[in-house]
């Protein structure tokens, strides 16, 4: 299946018939634990066996990791290592129970003794790089992948694998030098090609993003991430009709594909074409109807028509398939705290912080709900809170400096209203905020310049627009099949 | 190389991004009870009847009810006629009003309807009037608008009584799209025509007035809300794409006017003092208007729903000025600096703190506001379960009253869209809407429509609502004016279960309104206090009397009324479940006013 497992390590262990990956394992468990975007497919491959005997032991308890018979797999390499305690391949499993066990210290420490006892072991350091994921510590996530790249320079999925998780967190250079350096032994690969599209894109090099889509076409003619590229080239050059048709394009090479569809579907939110986008992720929803992902894009494209009544249902249902989804729970805390159902809206998005609390949306939704609540004081922590983990989110300081005008500190109220305008000058909140300040500060003439600035927003109706600028977060991309 | 490609991380952020971007800003309901016939509670005028006692059972049920009074029963069968039209001429849809008043001064309220009537763009088939009924005293009404000659002949929109010229007989303005109309009390059941001896006529399109004594000299001045700039000829085509349907414009189309503000200068004559009050700087799209103390001052300031631009709160400064502080004191925008199409409003200190607190209904998707005094003319917008009940209903007729006597203001909304082509455009938005019950918990609203009776499963066009005792049974009963049907007469139905005081204040140097009277009472330990407010509501008029809730206590340890003149009067024992007059500056009158439920 994985390309993975064609190219065994130096010193990697060949994965054993049927043996479960971190991924598998996590994925089959009732609670499932779903990193995003990377595609993990990591193994517990094994090396030859010391003896035939644990060898088939290890067989055995990865077939029960299987089955799901999770607390027998648990026994047996258990008594693997109580005989073995330094039995690598034995920890490794453990690891990866352990990490469906939602146990993720203990998985990390077994496959850390792992990893020590046979560092040249490939597939511990990518349950390791999948486990750092899960652990929302993609820098150590990294460190592993490149770890295995550097024991084998042409493991095509570590290399994907890091080159992706490089491009998510901005790095595009190295981005680029990871696939270039693979695209180094022809042929290449239309999945990497497209992958540097997307990282010249990203880079904002639109022509050589383009370029590089049209080599991967030209390698693979059905690739419809390509088309999709191209895409977003062509928006990105404002040539709607040239978008529209290869969405089109994209839409006819997605077939019956859930997963092309959510990306054809995606990509025609962000072109602004709300009911094919709907219908693209409806149709994804229909082939694949417990993908929280795709539920959570179908919701968004709700939340744009805009109507939060057909969205609340589809990111409750996204939840009820993944109860711990951190962006369900935001969306759906977002959507109830839009129909004022505070309650039920702060709870949502408190579990979305404990999930996870480095994005900052929902710590400033919680904020505006205890704001209305009428605990400013609170509001201020939770809102500062938002702008510690980014800095540069008008929205949180327009809210923080609500809640100081509220309070009566208008010089802090002043601040923050300012640095809110100055992030983002369309913000009519901000400009409308500071109008009161001003008023209250009996200083008319400011208040009026202001006022007009949302008036102007109004008429070019940029404040509506603008007015959603807090969200960094994306759909859940599908769990990989 | 069939690896499995997810590269878009990238762009699903930025879409992502971008799709939340506009998402915050999208995201810019009484058991029917016959009406038994209370031929016991007859207007004694020396007798004190007191509440007889209450049952465990009774005590135990949770919330006064509401029931519905059909026309069958009351004799009401009067209906609005809208003068609905394809061309969806606006004034259509933005009727009517509706009162309790006491026109006879035989102490029990008798009701005024206001209906549609000809003008430049509408001819009615058969002559249209306004409805002028009296209280048999049994729940039953008889219609005597001829007879007094108040059937109005305009374009009617709302109703403001009040007695102008201090003769002891109320007196009705109507306003109108077109030209208002002055009715004086003759105090012998008939009405005269005063408008255009008095000055009051205010041509354009009015909406909401007020009768209240802004400059504090003991008479009754006037505000009049003034709608858009419109006539037919300025009728805008708002269709749909198809330009298959016509639907009502947004007000937003139409050019704002100035308000009128008129000085009674006491001799039958009003002088228009719009432009030197500072009134008529501030051009709007007014709709409901209610005059309160929001910084108790003594004077009474004004504040005013506009529908589609920013709310206006003049702050009365003295010295006949007024100035427009919405925008500073947080009530003129929604959050984020968006006019809202406020169309009813009220105040009252609601979580008695001792400062009047503002309410303003929107329409769907704008959330009503509660906006709470603090006590430095600024706001803050606390709805609570107001905003959730709220969302998607357009709202117009509301109050705050005590309707169950337990001593703190509870709230009425009354709801519909204004457009009946709405259910066209979108499923999650009707054109008829359910009423909706708050009570008063201390320092916010539940909501209690569920429980308060089955006319709030139902639904309607509803415009105007006032509220009054027209059965005198110690409990504010509810009076609803449809747009383009028949009223809505709804008894209160338990309200009295708690004890209660009515005061039917008579000025002699004050207003003869006694608005801006203080009136403060303590039973059961606890000490409540309230300010006599004007206008509030939407096109309507209220029962002037004012009931204090008691509660369960079993009697009144001590009444204060502060009149706006300074005067003070205090009540000594007085009795409870009763109707008091009192007269200014001599307490209870000799012969007051008494009823028994």
């Amino acid at each position: 299946m994985e390309l993975f497992f064609k190219r065994k390590g130096r010193r990697g262990f060949r994965r054993g018939a049927g043996s479960p990956t971190v991924r598998e394992a996590t994925l089959r468990g009732k609670r499932s634990l779903t990193v995003g975007f990377l595609t993990l497919v990591f193994t517990a491959s094994f090396a030859p066996a010391q003896t035939n005997n644990i060898h088939e032991r290890l067989e055995n308890a990865a077939t029960l990791i299987r089955e799901n018979r999770i607390a027998e797999a648990e026994q047996r390499l258990n008594s693997i290592l109580k005989l073995a305690p330094n039995e690598a391949r034995a920890l490794n499993l453990l690891g990866t129970v352990r990490a469906q066990q939602g146990r993720l210290n203990d998985a990390e420490n077994l496959l850390t003794r792992a990893a020590k006892i046979d560092p040249a072991a490939v597939a511990v350091h990518m349950n390791l790089a999948f486990l750092y994921l899960l652990k929302k510590a993609p820098e150590k996530a990294i460190s592993e992948l490149k770890e295995v790249v550097s024991l084998e320079p042409h493991n095509i999925e570590a290399n994907y694998k890091l080159a992706r998780l490089l491009l998510s967190r901005g790095q595009t250079d190295e981005t680029i030098s990871v696939i270039e350096k693979m695209n180094s032994t022809p042929p290449a690969s239309a999945v990497f090609l497209t992958l540097l599209g997307d990282a010249y894109f990203r880079k904002g090099n639109a022509d050589k993003a383009e370029e590089n889509y049209l080599l991967a076409l030209a390698a693979q003619k059905n690739n419809a991430e390509a088309v999709l590229g191209l895409a977003r080239v062509s928006q990105n050059r404002g040539d709607t009709k040239a978008t529209l048709a290869y969405l089109s394009q994209a839409r006819e090479l997605a077939g019956n594909s859930p997963e092309l569809l959510y990306k054809v579907g995606v990509a025609a939110l962000g072109i602004g074409v709300w009911d094919d986008a709907r219908l693209d992720l409806e149709q994804a929803v229909k082939l694949k109807p417990d993908e929280p992902g795709f539920l959570i894009a179908l919701g968004a494209a709700w939340l744009k028509k805009p109507d939060l009544f057909a969205a609340e249902p589809i990111f409750r249902r996204a939840l009820e398939i993944q109860p711990a989804n951190a962006q369900a729970q935001m969306y759906l805390g977002y959507v109830l705290y839009k129909q004022k159902k505070l309650a039920e809206a702060k709870s949502y998005l408190e579990k979305s912080i404990r999930a996870d609390s480095s994005a900052p949306e929902p710590f400033y939704y919680v904020g505006l709900i205890v704001q209305e609540e009428n605990e400013d004081q609170r509001a201020v922590a939770l809102l500062e809170k938002a702008i510690e983990v980014s800095p540069s989110f008008a929205q949180a300081h327009v809210a923080l400096g609500a809640s100081y005008l509220k309070l009566k500190d208008y010089p802090r109220a002043q601040r923050e209203l300012e640095q809110g305008a100055k992030l983002n000058p369309d913000d009519s909140k901000a400009h409308y905020q500071l109008a009161v300040l001003y008023a209250r500060l009996k200083d008319p003439q400011r208040a009026q310049a202001e006022m007009e600035i949302v008036e102007k927003l109004k008429t070019l109706e940029q404040s509506q627009k603008r007015e959603g600028d807090t969200f960094v977060v994306m759909p859940a991309v599908p769990n990989p099949r | 190389m069939d690896l499995p490609r997810s590269g878009w991380k990238n762009y699903y952020q930025n879409l992502l991004k971008f799709i939340w971007h506009s998402l915050i800003s999208v995201v810019g309901t009484f058991t029917y009870y016959y009406y038994r016939h209370l031929k016991l509670a007859l207007a004694l005028s020396s007798l004190i009847v007191n509440l007889p006692l209450i049952t465990s059972a009774q005590a135990a049920k949770p919330y006064a009810t509401f029931a519905e009074v059909p026309a069958s029963k009351s004799g009401i069968t009067w209906v609005h006629n809208n003068a609905h039209s394809s061309e969806r001429y606006l004034p259509e849809t933005v009727g009517a009003g509706c009162a309790f008043l006491d026109y006879d001064n035989d102490g029990w309220m008798d009701i005024y309807l206001v209906n549609s009537g000809p003008s430049d763009f509408y001819t009615p088939g058969t002559p249209l009037k306004n409805a002028l009924y009296h209280n048999n005293h049994d729940g039953t009404f008889t219609d005597v608008t001829d007879k007094a000659g108040v059937a109005g002949g305009t374009f009617g929109m709302g109703v403001a009584v009040g007695d102008y010229d201090g003769d002891g007989w109320v007196d009705v303005y109507v306003t109108s799209y077109g030209r208002n109309i002055l009715y004086h009390n003759n105090g012998n059941g008939r009405f005269t025509d005063v408008t255009d001896e008095a000055g009051v006529a205010a041509p354009g399109w009015s909406t909401c007035a007020v009768w209240f004594d802004y400059d504090n000299d003991g008479k009754l001045d006037l505000f009049v809300s003034s709608f858009v700039v419109y006539e037919k000829s300025l009728n805008i085509l708002c269709t749909d794409e198809t330009l298959s349907r016509r639907y009502y414009c947004v007000p937003r189309l139409f050019k704002p006017r100035a308000s009128h503000l008129f000085h009674n200068d006491g001799n039958g004559k009003f002088t228009d003092v719009s432009k030197e009050s500072g009134i008529a700087d501030s051009p709007g799209k007014s709709f409901g208007a209610v005059a309160t103390d929001v910084n108790n001052d003594g004077l009474m300031d004004l504040f005013v729903a506009n529908d589609t631009m920013p709310n206006f709160l003049f702050i009365n400064k003295g010295g006949g000025k007024f100035e427009e502080v919405g925008l500073a004191a947080g009530v003129a925008f929604s959050e984020n600096g968006k006019p809202r199409s406020g169309m009813g409003v009220d105040a009252a200190d609601y979580d008695g703190d001792g400062w009047q607190d503002l309410f303003v209904a929107n329409i769907d998707r704008e959330f009503f506001s509660l906006y709470h005094n603090q006590k430095d003319l600024t706001f803050t917008d606390e709805p609570g379960e107001i905003g959730t009940a709220t969302q998607m209903l357009s709202g117009w007729g509301l109050r705050f009253f005590d309707y169950d006597n337990d001593g703190d203001p509870d709230l009425l909304l009354v709801n519909g869209h204004p457009d009946d082509f709405i259910e066209m455009r979108t499923t999650r938005v009707k054109y008829k809407e359910p009423l909706l019950m708050f009570e008063n918990t201390g320092h916010a609203f539940k909501n209690v429509s569920a429980q308060s009776g089955a006319v709030f499963s139902k639904e309607f066009s509803g415009r105007g609502m006032a509220t009054g005792d027209f059965d005198n049974d110690g409990d504010l009963d509810v009076l609803i004016s449809n747009n383009g049907g028949p009223p809505l007469l709804l008894r209160n139905e338990g309200g009295n279960r708690n004890n209660w005081l009515g005061l039917h204040l008579v000025a002699t140097k004050s207003n003869p309104a006694a608005v801006g009277a203080v009136i403060t009472w303590q039973a059961g330990g606890v000490k409540r206090s309230r300010l006599k407010t004007a206008g509030g509501s939407y096109l309507a008029s209220h029962d002037p009397r004012e009931l204090l809730g008691l509660g369960p206590a079993k009697r009144i340890d001590s009444v204060e009324i502060r009149w706006p003149s300074g005067k003070v009067d205090k009540l000594t024992n007085p009795p409870i479940n009763t109707y008091l007059k009192v007269i200014e500056g001599e307490g209870i009158a000799r012969t007051s006013l008494t009823t028994a439920k």
